[in-house]
């Protein structure tokens, strides 16, 4: 009896979740379609990651944009955690909105069912508008994937050092520049900027989760941005590469940044630096929101990311947080088109980036205070139309999690503390990485290794 | 027969709560710790027998985080016993102020475990910290201590925090015995000649001993499950050095997704602390300790 009186229980409790589960994604997206046949153009536009913050921007774009053209935009979103799921749904019931921002990962499942529309005589056209990285990386990528472009980026998030303008003129040390920045010479600014007397270390450095990111970078300059080679054996154990490790490690071990940094992560790396108790960190462009709110414009600036003694090439991310791209079942594409054109037109665009610490995607940034020429971020502009700037590869296509918040910087870790050897950290996460991209490549037939991603 | 399902009825309610709440996440987590259950690879969950096992006696860490977690535990409890008693004993005695003075030093029970390794974590901060500032002022370090980075150190502030959060609890527990002993005791050992360190060994302790034997026991069991503390002020780190078993079981967990492996240290978790009360009651004759 009570077998059976707990079972009905527990199914009465899932039959709840169900019902709760499956009502929330489904409501608020068709109210406007039948409007559209007027005169007047109504355009839809859904938004995969709403905020109030971005909602807000939004909603000011469309108002300009409304002003401009006449034409109205409305604003939809959903939640980014049910956002594949609906954009699914509604792709497949050709309800898709005129205009959707989605993610790079999705692309391939868009056009494979033929859901957006390519754009690719924008492109031709207005191509010149937009950085190299866009042209070279996105679309160059997008074209080889899917045959044509069909989408815009909204920003980017490169990587740069910040640093510590003041200490650095105080001190009135050289920084150099172009082939000569190096990570040896990004060491030897760290060691020239640490003056413990003073509390002030060279570096925030990273030596828990997510310690091996920036490392890994700094090894890639050596391999040209493999990780692998092709069987999927993990090459970053080199005598070279294991010589690297401990240079990067001795700014640590030399005491040139605090013996507390074993512990910290992103937070701690910005927060100890905003705070002023280092003298540089190396990281994405969003940490630069950080600074503008905390800091002094005249105490901070941003260097490029150090090249390759090897080949000279920078070691760099691109990632677009998501893009924006046309629905086939579209009335209005022109309108949508045009839509994108105003998003992206520089004013906007810089507007939106802002946001998120992203970089803008467009080369004419004018006299902006941040993204012009004399602004913080004119470096990362520079990066993104730099012919050595190098998108390499991370860990691997398949899921390493696991690894990331507990291995990786725990291995770093036992070596500086002198438990390990650096060609033992080397050789153990190689050992793991290399286990995986095999189970990755016997799993996928005819999967490659993914090659760095150039500009040339 | 009858009679006897009535108080099973009363139950009931109570049985049903517990067996959905407690029995099937138990049960599930013994069961978990048989599996490959990943929650980064949700579509490939099967059991793989003792393998969750194997890796966690193969683990380079297991005897590490194993030690620590009885040194944690064996330093914490006898600490906070033997200051929870002096503290108790100090109260015993009216004085002026009593009251307040109380109030201020049972404080910390009253804390929550996120607050105080937040207050441990930046007072130990090797940068900013106020112990570091301290030492300096009183000459006896001109360096500063990196607490949290250094191996030893950092499971020694988790160690500290932990004793200073939980003085007050013992202190709570001994003083409500000592006020229970009757003074007609004392005083008939007065009359006889009965020196304090006699009366203290002899009629204070055996009074107080059941009081103290399950407060030491729901104590060890609470320590040895805790894992704020650590999480808060090191998050075992660094290299793993200050983590405990149930902290290294959430890092995998929630940290590694792995609710496989997390679930087989649940498992050691659960038979350690077993066999630890099934002893300790034995050993302490605890069903005897009342009796006089």
């Amino acid at each position: 009896m009570k077998k059976r009186f707990l079972a009905a229980l527990l199914a009465a409790t899932m039959a709840g979740c169900l019902l709760a589960g499956c009502g929330s994604p489904k409501d608020s997206s068709s109210d406007d379609s039948k409007e559209g046949s007027s005169q007047e153009v109504t355009l839809r536009f859904i938004d995969v990651s709403p905020s109030p913050e971005r909602q807000k921007y939004y909603e000011g774009v469309f108002e300009k944009f409304e002003e401009e053209t006449g034409v109205t935009v409305n604003y939809e979103s959903v939640p980014w955690d049910d956002a594949a799921d609906k954009l699914t749904v509604l792709g497949a019931s050709g309800q898709l909105p005129d205009v959707i921002t989605t993610h790079p990962l999705w692309l391939g499942q868009f056009t494979e069912a033929d859901w957006i529309l390519p754009i690719d005589e924008y492109v031709e056209e207005h191509g010149d508008e937009f950085v190299e990285a866009v042209k070279k990386i996105n679309w160059a990528q997008e074209k080889e994937r899917y045959g044509h472009v069909y989408s815009i980026p909204d920003g980017f998030m490169v990587k740069g050092i910040f640093y510590r303008k003041d200490w650095v003129e105080e001190i009135g040390y050289k920084i150099p520049t172009g082939k000569d920045w190096t990570y040896d010479a990004y060491f030897d600014l760290i060691k020239a900027l640490t003056d413990k007397d003073k509390k002030q270390y060279g570096n925030s450095f990273r030596g828990a989760r997510g310690a091996f990111d920036p490392l890994i970078t700094y090894l890639q300059t050596y391999s040209g941005g493999y990780v692998y080679d092709e069987e999927g054996n993990f090459i970053l154990n080199t005598p070279e590469c294991v010589e690297a490790l401990e240079k990067w490690c001795e700014i640590y071990k030399d005491g040139y940044v605090p013996q507390d940094s074993v512990n910290w992560g992103f937070v701690e790396m910005v927060d100890n630096f905003t705070g002023g108790l280092t003298g540089t960190i190396s990281n994405d462009s969003e940490v630069a929101k950080a600074c503008e709110e905390k800091m002094d414009p005249s105490q901070w600036g941003v260097l490029p990311m150090p090249v390759s003694t090897i080949d000279g090439k920078m070691m760099n991310t691109a990632g677009s947080p998501y893009s924006y791209t046309i629905s086939k079942a579209s009335e209005h594409p022109e309108e949508a088109l045009a839509l994108i054109d105003f998003l992206v037109r520089p004013d906007n665009n810089i507007e939106y980036c802002k946001m998120g610490g992203l970089i803008p995607i467009k080369n004419d940034v004018g006299d902006d205070a941040i993204y012009g020429e004399d602004g913080p971020y004119a470096v990362f502009q520079a990066e993104l139309n730099d012919p050595n700037f190098t998108v390499p590869p991370m860990y691997g296509p398949f899921n390493y999690t696991d690894l990331h918040q507990d291995m990786f910087h725990t291995e770093l870790q036992k070596y500086l503390l002198g438990q390990q050897s650096a060609e033992d950290v080397l050789n153990h996460i190689g050992t793991e990485l290399t286990t995986r991209m095999k189970q990755y490549l016997a799993d996928n037939e005819g999967a490659e290794i993914e090659t760095p991603k150039t500009m040339q | 027969m009858k009679k006897k399902i009535e108080p099973w009825l009363f139950l009931f309610p109570v049985l049903l709560i517990l067996l959905l709440l407690f029995g099937y996440p138990l049960i599930n987590s013994v069961i978990m710790a048989f599996q490959n259950y990943k929650l980064t690879a949700p579509n490939d969950i099967y059991f793989n027998g003792i393998e969750n096992f194997k890796k966690l006696a193969g683990d380079p860490d297991s005897l590490m985080i194993l030690k620590n977690s009885f040194i944690y535990v064996f330093v914490s409890v006898i600490g906070q016993f033997l200051l929870g008693l002096i503290l108790a004993l100090a109260l015993k005695k009216r004085f002026r102020g009593r009251g307040l003075y109380q109030s201020v030093v049972f404080l910390p029970w009253a804390f929550s475990g996120f607050v105080v390794g937040l207050i441990f974590r930046w007072s130990f901060n090797g940068e900013y910290g106020v112990v570091n500032n301290l030492l300096a002022m009183l000459g006896l370090t001109d360096t500063n201590i990196a607490w949290l980075g250094t191996p030893g150190f950092s499971l020694a502030v988790v160690i500290i925090a932990m004793i200073w959060m939980g003085i007050p609890f013992f202190a709570i527990m001994i003083l409500a015995a000592l006020q229970s002993i009757p003074s007609d005791v004392y005083e008939a050992a007065d009359v006889d000649g009965c020196g304090t360190m006699r009366q203290f060994f002899q009629i204070t302790l055996p009074y107080i001993k059941p009081t103290l034997i399950t407060t030491t026991l729901l104590r060890t069991i609470w320590i040895f499950n805790s894992l704020d503390l650590v999480v808060i002020i090191t998050d075992g780190g660094p290299a793993n050095t200050s983590q405990t078993l149930p902290a290294y079981m959430y890092s995998k967990a929630f940290g590694s997704y792995d609710f496989g492996f997390a679930a087989a240290l649940g498992v050691l978790l659960m038979v350690i602390l077993g066999v630890y009360a099934l002893l300790f009651l034995k050993v302490t004759k605890y069903d005897k300790a009342g009796d006089f």
